[in-house]
């Protein structure tokens, strides 16, 4: 049959194409959720940068210092949100990445030292460091395969099997290590690396959030795998009917998300230069957070790299803001919180005027 | 005895004998043939002593009551519903039929009956959902799908209302959505097309223009299975019929051997 009642369709496609930059800016903040966050990060930056340039004593927004503690402290989170956003897209979850957070980097931290990695080690090795990170990211994989085979062998919620998860790995690290802090100070060139500053204002983890964020946006966006994330996240049976199998795509996806876990637990440990055993605790709740302001949907098949990373963003601009203003900690919950179940009624009002 | 008296039929009335099933045996190597299915879940058997085969250039109607087993047929068909037991044969020779890589091989295609679309995904990304146009990195190539799906959304049923590929599913109408569900299978479809229940949520035009295409893709050399309870509607199309009850097969026929009345009487007498 021929392609001749096309056309119309053919001219609406270029019709869209041809609109001017600002109307297709236009449309997609009002029809894509990260859209709508990216206007919501950018006027919290408005605001934030005409209070600092208003009150530069008081506000210290643009100082130099804050800056650099900004982007050092969004990284981990950021990495560890990648993964768990895209796992969140694949339709399931892994609370347990808090905990695989502070497990892997003490491992990694003990494999390090005991082989003679550490800095102050005679005729410390640098190769080493690598080794150690190589191992944990490879065990962040297995370890999120566990779960995804547990959670997909016994068709139980995944949100069951990773609480169960998440209480077994705290044991674990507890039991491998107690709860005295571990001092983690690798060779170089693995600290300039993953823990170094450059022009005193980005840190090497910032830039690993950048690489990162870029490989999953093409993963995600562009690959077929990460087509079939959204398929299997969307309607798992329909992704079934059309040959695609959601076992093997959600193992992959449980997969990264325990990967992204453990390269986030190094990060920050070596920024740091110790591990607190407890110190994951609550980042999953974090991660999942800062991929709901982005736009991942509860149920899956919904989300976006740039949403995940602007979520994650923006939870720091509340806690940097608090931090400046000299706010008690306990604000920054009360903060996020609000800010959660407002993107999300934002999200639920734009779909539900599409409709 | 008229078609009213058989839908609703009154204790005097006098109701025919089992017909006879007729043709019930190819008289050549089919495309595909089920022999002697039986599908349980759990306790409860949906198919059994199941007897089917698809015939190079023709169209079948297959027809029941509700529940008969059509639907668990045709998945079974299609590769994502494995018999608990009997034989299946592609070209004579026996296959394996336990997922949808297997059906796909064989060259089939499906429009469910429950449509198998994800609503948040883009009407481009459900057509090529599984089938992406990929490098050789397994990157895709969007422009080249999105022009494609322009193309069968503009060819197999014409849609009102559809005209941009970039739209989520979940925003179109029940009809519209089922027409992607069409388009798509339309544009894979080798040897053989199921269609469950096709044009349960389309117009009437859109339905002619359907049926008029399935008829149209014998002379192609696709066989096609057609799944309604719109009698007529196959009686139109179709060149032979096989009737369902209860998971079995309770009639078959040719065409030229029997008649609309006669379709009708045993799809109600269940
Ligand atoms: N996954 C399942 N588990 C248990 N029973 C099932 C399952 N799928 C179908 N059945 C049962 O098998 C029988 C046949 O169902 P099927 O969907 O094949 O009917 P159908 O002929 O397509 O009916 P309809 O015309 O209403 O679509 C029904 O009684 C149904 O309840
Ligand atoms: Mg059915």
């Amino acid at each position: 049959m021929s392609g001749y009642q096309s056309d119309h369709i053919k001219k609406a496609i270029s019709e869209r194409n041809n609109r001017s930059l600002w109307k297709k800016m236009a449309d997609w903040t009002r029809d894509r959720p990260e859209g709508g966050i990216a206007v919501m990060f950018i006027v919290a930056q408005v605001v934030c940068v005409i209070a600092a340039l208003a009150m530069p004593d008081q506000f210290r927004y643009l100082s130099q210092p804050n800056i650099a503690v900004f982007f050092k402290a969004m990284a981990p989170l950021g990495i560890m949100a990648l993964g768990v956003g895209t796992l969140m897209i694949a339709g399931e979850y892994d609370l347990s990445v808090g905990m695989l957070f502070s497990f892997l980097s003490i491992v990694c931290a003990t494999l390090t030292n005991d082989w003679g990695g550490d800095i102050g080690a005679e005729n410390a090795s640098a190769i080493v460091p690598f080794v150690a990170l190589l191992i944990v990211l490879v065990l962040g994989a297995l370890i999120g395969s566990a779960h995804a085979f547990i959670t997909l062998r016994f068709s139980i919620p995944s949100f069951i099997t990773t609480l169960g998860a998440m209480l077994f790995w705290r044991s674990a690290t507890l039991f491998y290590h107690g709860a005295v802090a571990l001092r983690y100070k690798p060779s170089e060139p693995f600290f300039s690396m993953f823990g170094g500053v450059f022009l005193d204002l980005f840190s090497s983890s910032i830039i690993w959030l950048a690489i990162m964020s870029v490989l999953f946006y093409f993963l995600l966006h562009h690959h077929r795998l990460g087509n079939h994330f959204y398929a299997v996240g969307g309607n798992k049976n329909a992704a079934i009917a059309i040959g695609i199998d959601p076992a093997r795509t959600k193992t992959i996806a449980f997969a990264i998300a325990g990967t992204m876990a453990a390269f986030s637990g190094v990060l920050a440990a070596t920024r740091v230069g110790s591990i607190q055993p407890g110190g994951g605790a609550g980042m999953e709740l974090q991660a999942i957070a800062a991929s709901v302001i982005g736009g991942a949907a509860l149920t899956g098949g919904r989300g976006s790299i740039l949403g995940i990373v602007l979520g994650t963003a923006l939870v720091f601009t509340i806690q940097d803001v608090l931090l400046l203003i000299r706010a008690p900690a306990y604000y920054f919950d009360g903060f996020v919180g609000l800010l959660i179940v407002l993107a999300v009624i934002m999200n639920t009002a734009v779909r539900r005027s599409k409709a | 005895m008229t078609n009213d008296q058989l839908r609703h039929p009154s204790a005097g009335d006098h109701l025919p004998v089992d017909a006879p099933i007729r043709g019930s045996a190819p008289k050549e190597t089919p495309l595909f043939e089920l022999r002697n299915i039986q599908k349980r879940y759990g306790s409860f058997v949906a198919l059994k002593d199941m007897d089917f085969y698809i015939n190079r250039n023709e169209v079948i109607g297959l027809l029941g009551d509700n529940g008969a087993g059509k639907s668990t047929l045709v998945k079974m068909i299609s590769g994502i519903n494995p018999p608990t037991s009997g034989e299946i044969y592609v070209n004579g020779k026996r296959t394996e039929f336990r997922r949808r890589s297997d059906s796909e091989a064989a060259g089939i295609e499906t429009i469910y009956q429950d449509i198998a679309l994800v609503d948040s995904m883009s009407i481009t990304r459900n057509i090529f959902m599984g089938r992406e146009i990929v490098n050789k990195w397994g990157f895709m190539d969007h422009q080249k799908m999105e022009e494609t799906a322009a193309d069968i959304l503009g060819s197999a049923v014409q849609i009102s209302g559809i005209d941009d590929p970039r739209k989520e599913v979940g925003f179109l109408s029940g009809g519209q959505k089922q027409a992607v569900a069409i388009a798509r299978a339309v544009h894979f479809k080798r040897n053989i097309l199921l269609l469950d229940e096709p044009t349960s949520a389309l117009s009437v035009r859109e339905t002619e223009h359907l049926l008029g295409y399935v008829r149209n893709l014998k002379q192609e050399g696709t066989s096609s299975v057609l799944v309604t309870h719109n009698l007529y509607h196959a009686y139109m199309v179709c060149d032979r019929f096989v009737v369902m009850s209860h998971g079995t097969k309770v009639f078959e026929a040719e065409k030229k051997d029997t008649t609309i009345e006669e379709l009708t009487d045993h799809v109600i007498r269940t």
